[in-house]
């Protein structure tokens, strides 16, 4: 086995014999198992890969390494119910439950042939492309599944925390009609290779608002996929900052099925040192008058690299779909490295598609003028850089987590030797 | 007392002269203009003043309060009180007006060792000013100059001066894309800051500005050249013959 | 090679044949069935090439039978049976229509709208002329002028033999042969093509164009060009021909490869109007091209134009390479795809040298049941400093059926560097069709107006004598897309 396999299947993971009886579960882990190896680890040679090898990226030596204090939770302080996922299992000692009549929260290691109907309707379904995505399902520890039941409104925190060298877990969420959901979802620093999979299944006007603040350490190999299936009227938002890491790759799958389904996705990050930081999306339109916009703004410095690739699929008879993406990135050091790959896939005539991307530095004439007013130029170029991600952090509806976000940039701009506020 | 001092200075910028030994001295309190026609070097020679790079200053110098100015950084200096009002000041988007005067006033108050200012201490200090540039709080909300008219930008180029005090003030084309009413507006503003300790150098194409704002002498330029120098009359003769008219007399 | 190009062939040679001695004259009718490396000796041999060619095809010949086709581009076709193809034929074998009588109906209808002067379409379409002894007078005129300038313009086989030494130092040095399949396979077994040299500081006298319309266009299906401009030199070269050309080979690769030295200027146009298969999809040229320019003195530029409206699959990347400092690299392209004709088709634009500059306008219009995808890349290396692209690339479609994809691809490794990409994709308005209609225009030249001015900017690149025949040609090559 290579060092590559060692790394990405948990020790002593046997998985012919990784069967829970639950013949529902057992069938779609399978399934998800035969899928993953008939593709295997991806590389640069499989294209949507191309820029974030994660067989080289496995194969590699790393080093444990010490990891910084643990910050805490960027959301603490923001209410709502906190759980907790460690090492790839609910923790619900950890956990601080105070749920509502008509949310449930399941623990993913106790599924059974009884399971409710809304998880074995969607368990495992909802992402079933990406090969990483369906390795999460077939190699999984745990993880969680919560129902918000029609009509309810709340927020709800997910925290990550990793000791171990290697997890594998899911997430569903079903967000059922009429229903509003405000996920905050944080990572804590680990340096393992960590592997989520999550679903969303937003119902006729349902909206889920996501908000991502994954902190990871430079050695870690951080990868989420994410598979949002949005019905009439729905509306999926999403924020994602990462701070990036060995490899960090968050790739996000939407399907916006019915008609009015809506999806606004958004990302501010700062990348520095020698980290990596991939943001891939594929939005599907698959019905008429459905919208989607997505804003990612990238600031990179040192050695480090950005990756965005965003397809937008149009299908057929998806008339009167609306589309738009943007994606900017400003390099800051001499041998930082931004790739972007925005791409349509138009099949459907009656369509507003468009699309820009852009990389290049901070304007030399703002910077100037900052300086004739006094304002050194450490701190303007701060002042620039917070400027150029400010777009992309004020699409976070919520006044509060817009401000755990800030926090959450800043120290990453503290970290390239560019002014922080 | 001297405050700016300049000596046969010549400046290259993207590998052509464009300054050709000029010199220059302007006393404190003193209003000077320098008047030219396009590409005469005006715009030029405040950027060199301000210390913005690509302006390479080949020979001469520049004294600033006794002073060599050119290994200063630009912000070093703003904090000295050399201000610079733009012909064309920049957009930045995603940076509110008022932050942007915070950071800009607050910088150089810690550099000049003095306590930074709370949002609410510049809100007053911003207001009172604002008020009698006819500037809108609402425009102090919106982005730094995107969007603003050119008469707003100017204006909000004059609410700095003002609020920063300094001791030479260059203003560069301060009346270009300006109606009558809003060069009024500007050059009240300016007249408002003349005082004993404060100098400025008024930079124009045209003599209609100097009509306003009255220097005390001033200055052609002419290719890189100062051709005719003399007392505020000298722009009333250069509106009469023209800049053409004036070279050949100089020849 | 067919019919046309052995008449035009013969007659642009007939002045220069007795000078250089040599007489195509061609004993084998066809090579056997298949490639193998007899295959690649015979077509060497049949040429009079020297040693090194032949090794230098053989090189390339070993290397093809180790790749594979590639498959990511967004095209789809039966499989080729490389082994069942004939990669050499005799120009004489293929049946030669007698007058215009025997032509195809709707080729000269096309001939027609397009005005093209009789004698010429007569070539075009592969009749045996006798009355083009005007074209011969006006070939001798060009030669002898590009002679007097001292720019070479011959057949990349004469030039092999005549101008061996610069034909060794330039050919495969920017489309190496291992470049990819196609491009390998034809250095393998290129038929013929173009040799252009422009010496040092000399401007090109004419477009190459003008030439190129009367002698042979028709090399083959594996067509091979090289142009070299030298220090401070200028030549602009067309390719192709509005007018649709009758062609009986379904695979088509060529390789084209364009020098600029230290301040010289390359301006390469292209108008490809091979056949693009019945209205069903059948039949039809498979277009794999490679073409790529190499800026390698400082401040030298290459710029693309192409129209591309024809074949049933068009799969072609021409791009730059921006070695020199101050280099310009430029790429306009209009890509009509109709009925069930596939493009995929873009350009790279690499940047390696210090101020240089790229510019991508690409319009792209999909009809019928047709796709079209435009593929790009944008590179900047580390030691591109101030480096500059502004990319602009549209999609137009016509109907509910087609498809038009976008896939762009930006890495930038230099702070300094600005790159720019915008993307839009629409469709042709119903209220700007219905006001040109209730102005008495017919909805289908409706549609041939509203999408000119979408290419408009493209357009306006290509030489002028030409600029008129692509502007009729999108609105022909959209016939039957309305309605």
């Amino acid at each position: 086995m290579s060092a590559a396999v060692e790394t990405f299947f948990p020790s002593g993971f046997d998985s012919e014999a990784a069967v829970s009886g639950v013949a529902w579960l057992d069938r779609r882990r399978a399934d998800a198992l035969k899928r993953f190896r008939a593709v295997g680890i991806p590389h640069r040679r499989v294209e949507e890969w191309k820029y974030s090898d994660l067989r080289n990226a496995l194969e590699a030596p790393r080093t444990r390494e010490t990891l910084g204090p643990t910050t805490g939770d960027p959301f603490r302080g923001v209410a709502g119910s906190q759980f907790l996922v460690r090492d790839g299992r609910l923790d619900w000692a950890s956990s601080k439950p105070s749920l509502p009549r008509g949310v449930e929260v399941l623990d993913l290691t106790a599924l059974r042939d009884d399971s409710p109907d809304w998880v074995k309707a969607h368990f495992g379904e909802v992402l079933n492309d990406g090969t990483v995505g369906q390795a999460s399902l077939a190699l999984m520890r745990g993880g969680v599944a919560l129902r918000i039941g029609p009509e309810i409104a709340i927020p709800f925190h997910l925290r990550f925390e990793q000791r171990e060298p290697a997890a594998h877990a899911r997430v569903l969420v079903i967000v059922e009609q009429g229903a509003s959901l405000l996920f905050l979802e944080s990572h804590a620093q680990c340096d393992g290779l960590t592997n989520i999979g999550v679903e969303f299944v937003l119902a006729p006007n349902a909206q889920l608002t996501q908000v991502r603040l994954a902190d990871t350490a430079a050695n870690a190999i951080h990868i989420e996929e994410i598979g949002v299936r949005v019905a009439r009227d729905a509306k999926f938002r999403g924020h994602f900052t990462q701070s990036g890491a060995k490899l960090a790759r968050l790739e996000l799958a939407i399907a916006l099925e019915e008609e009015g389904a809506e999806a606004a996705l958004s990302g501010a990050a700062v990348v520095a040192g020698k980290r990596h930081s991939d943001i891939t999306t594929h939005v599907r339109h698959d019905a008429g008058k459905t919208q989607s916009r997505q804003l990612f703004k990238y600031a990179v410095a040192d050695r480090a690299r950005a990756v965005y690739q965003g397809k937008i699929t149009v299908a057929k008879g998806a008339d009167a779909s609306d589309s738009r993406q943007t994606a900017k990135a400003i390099l800051l050091g001499e041998r930082a490295e931004a790739d972007l790959k925005p791409e349509l896939e138009i099949l459907a005539d009656d369509v507003k598609c468009a699309h820009g991307a852009a990389v290049g530095d901070l304007d030399a004439e703002s910077l100037f003028y900052l300086r004739t007013r006094g304002i050194p130029e450490r701190e303007a170029r701060g002042l620039l850089l917070r400027a150029f991600l400010e777009e992309a952090v004020a699409e976070i509806p919520n006044e509060e987590v817009r401000a755990a976000a800030w926090r959450f940039i800043d120290s990453g701009i503290s970290q390239t030797g560019e002014a922080a506020q | 007392m001297t405050i700016l001092d300049i000596r046969d200075l010549h400046v290259v910028v993207q590998g052509r002269e464009i300054l050709k030994g000029i010199s220059l001295s302007i006393a404190a309190g003193e209003v000077h203009a320098v008047m030219g026609p396009n590409g005469s070097g005006k715009s030029t020679l405040s950027y060199t003043l301000a210390g913005r790079q690509g302006y390479d200053i080949t020979s001469g110098r520049i004294l600033y309060q006794g002073e060599d100015l050119t290994a200063l950084a630009p912000e070093e200096r703003a904090t000295k009180g050399l201000f610079l009002a733009l012909q064309y000041p920049v957009e930045i988007p995603g940076v509110t007006t008022m932050n942007f005067l915070k950071a800009a006033l607050n910088a150089q108050r810690r550099a000049r060792g003095d306590k930074e200012l709370d949002a609410m201490s510049v809100l007053r200090l911003v207001r009172e000013t604002a008020g009698q540039l006819k500037i809108p709080e609402e425009m102090l909300r919106r982005a730094l100059n995107v969007g603003f008219s050119g008469g707003e930008k100017k204006r909000l180029e004059i609410l700095q001066m003002a609020l920063f005090k300094p001791t030479l003030a260059v203003l560069d084309e301060t009346d270009s894309g300006l109606d009558i009413d809003a060069l009024k507006l500007v050059a009240d503003g300016v007249n408002a800051l003349r005082a004993p300790d404060r100098s400025m150098l008024v930079i124009t194409h045209y003599q209609r500005l100097l009509n306003h704002i009255v220097p005390d002498r001033v200055h052609v330029l002419s290719d890189g050249r100062f051709v005719a120098e003399g007392g505020k009359e000298l722009a009333h003769e250069l509106e009469a013959k023209g800049y053409a008219g004036l070279a050949r007399d100089a020849a | 090679m067919s019919i046309a190009a052995e008449t035009k062939s013969q007659v642009a040679e007939l002045g220069e044949k007795y000078k250089y001695g040599f007489v195509t004259d061609i004993e084998m009718e066809r090579a056997p069935r298949g490639l193998n490396e007899d295959v690649v000796r015979l077509i060497s041999a049949k040429k009079g090439e020297p040693e090194w060619m032949l090794e230098w095809r053989l090189g390339a010949y070993r290397r093809w039978r180790e790749m594979r086709e590639p498959a990511w581009a967004r095209v789809h076709y039966p499989k080729i049976d490389y082994e069942s193809a004939y990669y050499y034929a005799a120009p004489k074998l293929a049946a030669q229509p007698k007058s215009l009588e025997e032509i195809d109906p709707k080729l000269l209808e096309t001939y027609e709208k397009l005005g093209i002067p009789l004698h010429e379409q007569k070539l075009l379409a592969g009749v045996a002329v006798d009355a083009v002894f005007d074209s011969v007078s006006v070939a001798t005129t060009f030669k002898a002028k590009l002679a007097e300038a001292g720019v070479i313009f011959c057949p990349i086989s004469e030039a092999i033999r005549e101008h061996g030494d610069l034909v060794r130092e330039y050919l495969g040095s920017v489309v190496p042969v291992t470049d990819n399949f196609f491009a390998t396979l034809n250095s393998a077994v290129f038929s013929d093509g173009s040799f252009v040299y422009v010496p040092k500081g000399v401007r090109c006298p004419m477009e190459l164009s003008t030439y190129f319309r009367i002698n042979a266009s028709e090399t083959g299906q594996f067509e091979r060009t090289l142009i070299i401009a030298d220090e401070g030199s200028y030549v602009s070269y067309l390719e192709g021909c509005t007018a649709p050309k009758r062609d009986e080979n379904q695979l088509h690769a060529a390789v084209v490869e364009l020098i600029a030295l230290e301040g010289a200027e390359i301006k390469y146009s292209t108008v490809q109007n091979w056949y693009p298969g019945d209205e069903q999809g059948r039949g039809g040229i498979f277009n794999f091209v490679t073409k790529r320019g190499d800026c390698r003195g400082a401040r030298s530029k290459i710029s693309w134009t192409q129209v591309e409206t024809g074949s049933a699959i068009t799969w072609k990347y021409p791009s730059c390479i921006l070695r020199g400092d101050d280099t310009v690299g430029e790429f306009y392209s209009i890509a009509i795809a109709n009925h069930f004709q596939q493009a995929d088709t873009g350009t790279k634009m690499i940047h390696l040298g210090r101020n240089t500059r790229s510019r991508i306008v690409s319009k792209g219009i999909s009809a019928g049941k047709a796709q079209n995808t435009y593929r790009g890349l944008v590179s900047v290396h580390p030691r591109a400093a101030n480096a500059r692209n502004h990319t602009q690339c549209d999609s137009l479609l016509i109907g509910k059926e087609c498809g038009a994809h976008t896939v762009p691809y930006i890495e930038s490794r230099n702070p300094s560097a600005h790159v720019e990409h915008e993307a839009t994709t629409s469709k042709i308005a119903d209220d700007q069709l219905f006001y040109c209609t209730s102005r008495g225009i017919a909805e289908e030249e409706a549609v041939a107006l509203i999408v000119n001015g979408f290419c408009r900017e493209v357009l306006q690149q290509l030489p002028m004598e030409f600029a008129v025949e692509a502007q009729k040609l999108v609105g022909i090559s959209l016939e039957g897309s309305v309605g």
